[in-house]
């Protein structure tokens, strides 16, 4: 089955062609080492053949024919000149002198030409290589050379290289298909993860060999994004069951009292009662919905087209004015401390909002009569804005869990609210390239927002539109 | 500048929306309020009744059969009518809304609205065209705003108002006798377009009455409940 998807994998219909190309090149490269060591080997004994000639020539034209057959027995005698060959034939090609017992067959003369003969000396047959001539007095002259060697050389060096290239391409082979295979067994184990996800659900995890290769790295990537998915799946789960349920309790709440009002006849002022009540409870679900669609649009589009340059100091202040006027009820006042003129790129409304629902849960969950402070501060190249009461805080066990849609302490499921707050404020945070920290205030919580960077520009870069608009 | 006259004869509406018993609810309601209206139960249809009769106010659903709400008004813009349009639309994110406004849009409503506020809304839009104020001070009863020198007096009594507080006075007596819905407050002095969750602006219009009716014989800022606030003096 794997032997299969490797030879249909990509990766070796890519090894093949390059297989293919490289052993064309091999075989090219190959043939021209053969061809011109050979032809090497072969002038040279051309041109050794061509010299012997030309002595034996000289020879002829000074000491004349005797002369010419003393030079040729002087030759046959020394061992100097093993493999050469050397005949001297009459006009009717009968040896006169010479290593060989017949005038070979030959090509005309002046010609290379290429024979098996018998040598005198040795009882064997051997391939000459010769050339010959015609002398002034009509004998004939033929000098060559034993090329038997010349010939094995060839064929040795023929073979090697055709040992080479069978070697080449079968390694070439091997390793591709092993490369192939490799792959191909890495993939089906991502292919093999893959299908088991989409048939048993979330929990798997693709194997991590621990050799930190690329493909360790892959399915390290890969199995990171599944546990965010599965994380996300969990929230999404949480959340859909928490709507349920706050939904539930309204919605159960308005049927009930329609129900009891269209069996019994009331009052008019007791019908108008109800009708406010259910209106009310119709406000707050209708509420809870744009709070969960306007954190999910958050989360959801990368929506920094309605980014600005704004002033933190400003919007704090604002939202502190805002809530002042909250705080008093309870007998508290909100303030805002520390460097009012830090700029940052942001969405002001979102901003405006994210503050709103922290300094909100400040004076809320804070003490009667306290104070909620909001507090700018430049902080490593950071801008740090942070709203702390001096209330009862929340134990730092809960710290985590509070940033969870509907998430709500026990202690303040008796207050309004749909714990939706500090998730928009998080949200908010995310959009803003912001970290958010929970601080033990003692006493209180406080809240940090971290906003990357900030310019320290001039007040009149940034002027409001508001004062136009009325 | 020559002022554009709105005369009381010119209360007619158009309302474009496609859902039976939303529209039947809007002109029943219109109608018990006194405006004459006129429904369009589909784009086409909108279009050609907007084109052919002048109104007071063109309100419209985003989402229409044939043509679009958006693409309405988008026509209606380029041939010159600059009829007031109110746009109610279920899609009610910031993007939405700027999309809506940045089409030629006057205005926003976000579906479900109260009704109250959806006259208050269409009110401010009939008014808009009509009333230039250029006077520096602002009476009612015996309430006085010197817009000049931001300053507020009661019955000859100087009363300290923080500068936010004075924008909301003055905005709700700009529109004296007139609703003033929460999220048009919010708008037009905070200049924020999102619902705060809270009853914060409750609290805050709550702090400005305070000031401005405590110990006063007869209060001037009323609560509309369920709506917004409204300025009026006793007649």
């Amino acid at each position: 089955m794997l032997l299969v998807k490797t030879l249909r994998s990509t990766t070796f219909k890519l090894a093949l062609i390059s297989i293919g190309v490289f052993g064309a090149v091999v075989i090219v490269l190959f043939g021209y080492v053969y061809w011109s060591t050979t032809n090497f080997v072969l002038s040279r004994s051309d041109s050794a053949i061509e010299a012997e000639r030309t002595t034996l020539r000289n020879m002829y034209d000074t000491n004349g024919r005797e002369g010419l057959i003393q030079a040729i027995e002087r030759r046959n005698s020394t061992a100097s000149l093993e493999g050469s060959v050397y005949l001297l034939a009459d006009q009717s090609f009968s040896p006169v002198a010479g290593t060989l017992k017949k005038w070979p067959v030959v090509k005309d003369a002046e010609q290379w030409t290429e024979f098996s003969a018998d040598a005198l000396a040795q009882n064997r047959s051997l391939l000459y290589r010769a050339r010959w001539e015609t002398l002034p007095d009509g004998f004939h002259l033929l000098v060559g050379k034993d090329i038997s060697d010349l010939g094995r050389f060839a064929t040795e060096i023929y073979a090697a290289l055709a040992f080479a290239i069978f070697l080449i391409f079968v390694l070439a082979a091997v390793a591709s298909v092993s490369v192939t295979r490799r792959t191909v067994g890495r993939i089906e184990s991502i292919n093999m993860t893959s299908r088991a996800i989409m048939e048993m659900g979330l929990g798997r995890r693709i194997p991590i060999r621990g050799t930190q290769d690329e493909w360790d790295q892959l399915a390290q990537n890969l199995n990171s994004m599944l546990e965010r998915i599965e994380a996300l799946m969990a929230e999404v789960k949480q959340v859909s069951d928490n709507v349920a349920h706050d939904l539930r309790t309204p919605l159960a709440r308005m049927r009930g009292r329609l129900e009891k009002a269209s069996i019994e006849k009331n009052a008019p002022d007791h019908d108008q009662s109800l009708i406010n009540e259910t209106m009310a409870d119709l406000d707050d679900v209708l509420r809870m919905f744009s709070s969960l669609t306007r954190i999910s649009q958050i989360e959801a589009t990368n929506r920094t087209a309605a980014f600005r340059t704004v002033n933190l100091g400003e919007i704090a202040t604002e939202v502190a004015e805002l809530f002042d006027a909250a705080a008093e009820g309870k007998g508290g006042r909100v303030e805002v401390f520390g460097d009012k003129t830090m700029h940052i790129s942001a969405d002001r409304d979102l901003l405006f909002d994210a503050i709103s629902n922290l300094v909100d849960n400040a004076i809320k969950h804070g003490r009667e009569g306290g104070l909620v402070s909001i507090r700018l501060d430049r902080k490593e190249g950071e801008a740090l804005l942070s709203v702390s009461d001096d209330g009862p805080g929340i134990p730092s066990g809960e710290f985590e869990h509070v940033f969870k849609r509907f998430y709500r302490l026990e202690r303040s499921r008796s207050t309004p609210g749909n714990g939706l707050g500090l998730s928009l404020v998080a949200a908010v945070a995310r959009l803003h390239g912001a970290s958010i920290r929970l601080v033990d205030n003692a006493p209180g919580l406080r809240v940090e927002l971290h906003f990357p960077c900030f310019d320290t520009i001039g007040e009149t870069t940034y002027r409001r539109s508001t004062a136009n608009a009325i | 500048m020559e002022m554009k006259i709105v005369t009381v004869a010119l209360r007619h509406i158009l309302v474009v929306e496609d859902d039976a018993e939303t529209a039947k609810q809007i002109v029943d309601f219109l109608t018990k309020r006194g405006y004459e209206t006129d429904l369009a139960v589909d784009g086409n249809e909108g279009l050609r009744l907007s084109e052919a009769n002048e109104y007071s106010v063109i309100i419209l659903d985003r989402m229409l059969p044939f043509v679009d709400g958006l693409a309405i008004i988008q026509r209606l813009r380029e041939a010159g009518n600059v009829t007031p349009a109110l746009i109610v639309s279920a899609l009610g994110e910031v993007d939405d809304r700027v999309r809506g406004l940045r089409a030629g849009g006057d205005d926003y409503l976000v579906k479900p609205f109260a009704f109250a506020e959806l006259l208050a809304r269409i009110e401010a839009l009939a008014r808009r065209s009509a009333t230039v104020v250029k006077d520096t001070v602002l009476r009612v009863g015996d309430l006085e705003l010197d817009l000049v020198s931001r300053t507020v007096n009661r019955g000859g009594r100087d009363i300290k108002l923080l500068p936010r507080e004075f924008q909301v006075l003055e905005y709700l007596v700009r529109n004296e006798g007139h609703v003033v819905p929460r999220t048009m407050l919010l708008e037009k002095v905070w200049d924020l377009h999102f619902d705060p969750s809270t009853n914060i602006i409750d609290v805050y219009v709550g702090r400005v009455r305070r000031k401005v009716d405590g110990e006063q014989t007869y209060p001037l800022i009323h609560t509309i409940r369920g709506v917004g606030f409204c300025v009026r003096a006793p007649r």
